[in-house]
């Protein structure tokens, strides 16, 4: 992200300030009335989870995305806090103190910076492949742990907790789902300022000056492990806060919470959604939790699904889906994105070509090798019935894919060179009138 | 006065000595260039002064005081700043910020996470004026990927300066130059390290008879000569160790 410290300075005051906090506005707007458009009980709790998953992959992100470091644990803070906000709920619940429900995600935060303070003295004497290594490490660590301390992490069950037996304050008591969704999303809007307004300052800065260059930033005055502990420390609070609010969201926390898996989904997020933009994350969250409860409703293959996606990110779209954004943004500054819409059309037939190729090879492959045992090999795909064992769905299946990747190579230059066109100027009207 | 102190360095790499014994003291306000053939050691002398290596043996003082095996960041802080041989930014970032990035840490702000870049006026001015005496203003808001080879080398030694260092060292600021590119170079060298002392290393005699007040010659590690311009150009062991050759492939 570039600085605007001296766009600020000219222009338009009134524009300015709309170009600055309008996205902020937008975002508050769209969380208020996302519940009114989907009121179903499966998409409030699919949005809680999307505002618990946005909290926790911006977290991560100020350590991936913007000072460089790849860590391969962090599912270590978000867990614990998750698993101290469950007993705190249960302590205040049994105690009967004086403490509202709100609160009770700064208990995981507190958590989070706590161990992010103990791990990352430790983790962020070195940067690069030294810091990911002991970052796997530790994680695997507690992870493990999880399964043997039983009184704190509750073995395989986990702890349960009753969000609704805590202080009430103006008659909330949290128990339907739109009442927890509202205090998710007041959290990830305040977390998501603070996690922003934190690049803005000047350790925030230097994050990023230490991501490119570590060694120039210790001859202008900084000390690069500092400057990578102290934003591990802030990272592990804002991981802690998602793990309450995930302790709230789930009245259950268990070994999963702060295994591996939860380690290497969170870094799917940010990657998948782009780590060179703040917004990435956000939407690399959005887009994983729809899949995640979407795909697993459809297909018994769906982590296949995801993999592939994350596959075919860092393969074509290392930037992830911000970056995509942004490499439209000049486009869209220069009145031309429309210019590049019909090359993008004709990009469709190859890649839906391709994307239901491989649906078909996937799902016909699955249906053999998993369900033709119990239930026989006739299945339905696309509203069209066939059986796995037969040869025709796999020949089909084949020749999609290859006819969408030999359509995709033939018109692939052309899509490249309306979108150069676009973004550097060649005017159409002039290449006519020649 | 003295702002740099060299007393009997030592650097070996395994057994092989790089600098054997260099003793040097260099005055406040002093512009000193240390040349000497490829190989010598200078840039190896100016890891060792910047807090890069450490020392084999041997202590290095920083206006009296002892700076010998701190780490770059506690010398820098301390009042000396170094560029590099190589260009050495952040490339990801604006020039703007390139520079913002060398006066933060020593107007205060150092790990800050509760002040917001954009009003810290003393620090975005310092930055611009910086940026305005390196002459490239007009590319604040540009990455620095984006500049010319002699932008990059003149953001090099903007990110250099910003701070406010009382001892500036600069590694071979004129290398990969045009000639007129340099002519300019060296007015802003003078311009920029103005009141405060200067160390270089420089293989263009040109620029190092123009701009030093003393100079140093090293030569496989040791300090064979440390004179005027004047005194150095007529040494009969210079002429012979190095000087002879330089001159002659400078014509």
């Amino acid at each position: 992200m570039s600085d605007t410290t001296l766009a600020a300075t000219r222009g338009n005051p009134a524009l300015d300030l709309l170009r600055r906090y309008g996205i902020w506005v937008i975002a508050l707007v769209v969380m208020l009335v996302l519940p009114k458009i989907f009121t179903s009980g499966a998409a409030l709790t699919t949005m809680c989870l999307m505002g618990i998953m946005i909290v926790f992959s911006l977290a991560y992100n100020m350590l991936l995305g913007q000072t460089g470091m790849l860590s391969f644990g962090h599912a270590v803070y978000y867990g614990l806090g998750g698993f101290l906000a469950v007993h705190a709920m249960n302590v205040i619940a049994a105690g009967k103190l004086p403490i509202p429900l709100p609160v009770v995600p700064l208990v995981g935060g507190l958590m989070g910076l706590t161990f992010g303070f103990i791990f990352g003295a430790v983790s962020t004497r070195r940067a690069g492949t030294v810091f990911a290594m002991i970052s796997l490490g530790l994680g695997e660590l507690i992870a493990s742990l999880s399964l043997i301390l039983r009184g704190f992490f509750g073995g395989e069950e986990g702890i349960t907790a009753n969000r609704t037996k805590m202080l009430t304050l103006w008659g909330v008591r949290f128990g339907p789902q739109i009442e927890v969704y509202y205090l998710i999303a007041s959290w990830c809007f305040v977390c998501m300022i603070a996690m922003y307004a934190f690049t803005r300052t000047p350790l925030g800065r230097m994050c990023n000056a230490v991501r490119d260059n570590p060694e120039r930033a210790e001859f202008v005055g900084y000390s690069t492990q500092m400057v990578r502990f102290i934003t591990f420390c802030i990272s592990g609070f804002f991981a802690g806060i998602a793990g309450g609010l995930a302790a709230i969201n789930f009245e259950l926390m268990n070994a999963v919470n702060i295994s591996g898996a939860q380690s290497g989904s969170v870094l799917l997020m940010a990657y998948i959604g782009g780590i060179g933009h703040f917004m990435g994350p956000v939407l690399g969250a959005v887009l994983v939790v729809l899949l995640q409860v979407f795909l697993s409703d459809i297909t018994g293959a769906w982590m296949l699904y995801f993999g592939l996606i994350f596959i075919m990110m860092v393969m074509f779209a290392p930037g992830g889906m911000a970056g995509l954004i942004m490499l439209h943004l000049p486009l869209w500054q220069r009145g031309t994105l429309l210019q590049v819409v019909p090359a993008y059309g004709v990009m469709l037939v190859p890649a839906l070509m391709g994307v239901a190729g491989a649906v078909a090879l996937i799902e016909t492959a699955h249906h053999q090798l998993v369900k033709t045992a119990t239930e026989g090999p006739a299945m339905t795909l696309f509203g069209i019935a066939y059986t796995s064992n037969s040869m025709l769905p796999w020949i089909v299946a084949l020749v999609l894919i290859g006819g969408g990747l030999w359509l995709g190579r033939l018109w692939g230059p052309r899509m490249a060179g309306a979108y150069s066109d676009a973004a550097h100027g060649k005017d159409l009207g002039k290449e006519v009138s020649k | 006065m003295t702002a740099l102190g060299l007393h009997d360095v030592h650097k070996s790499f395994g057994i092989t000595p790089i600098i054997r014994g260099v003793s040097l003291e260099i005055g406040k306000g002093e512009r000193h260039a240390i040349i000497g053939p490829n190989g010598a050691g200078k840039s190896t002398l100016f890891h060792l002064i910047s807090g890069r290596f450490p020392l084999s043996e041997g202590h290095i003082s920083l206006n009296g005081e002892d700076i010998t095996g701190l780490k770059p960041y506690q010398i820098n802080r301390r009042g000396l700043s170094r560029s590099f041989q190589v260009t050495n930014i952040f490339p990801k970032m604006t020039v703007f910020e390139n520079v913002r990035c060398g006066v933060l840490w020593h107007l205060g702000y150092r790990y800050s996470f509760w002040h917001n870049t954009r009003k810290l006026k003393d620090a975005n001015d310092r930055a611009m004026a910086v940026l305005q005496q390196i002459g490239l203003g007009d590319r604040a808001m540009l990455p620095a990927s984006f500049l010319t080879y002699a932008e990059q080398r003149a953001l090099e030694i903007g990110i250099t300066i910003a701070g406010g260092a009382e001892v500036v060292m600069l590694d071979e600021p004129t290398a990969g130059m045009s000639r007129s590119e340099t002519a300019h170079f060296v007015s802003l060298i003078r311009k920029v390290t103005e009141g405060r002392t200067l160390i270089m290393v420089e293989h263009d005699m040109g620029v190092v008879f123009d701009l030093a007040d003393r100079i140093s010659v090293l030569v496989y590690g040791q300090i064979i000569a440390c004179d005027t311009p004047t005194n150095i150009r007529n040494s009969k062991a210079v002429q012979e160790a190095y000087l002879g050759q330089a001159m002659e492939a400078e014509h």
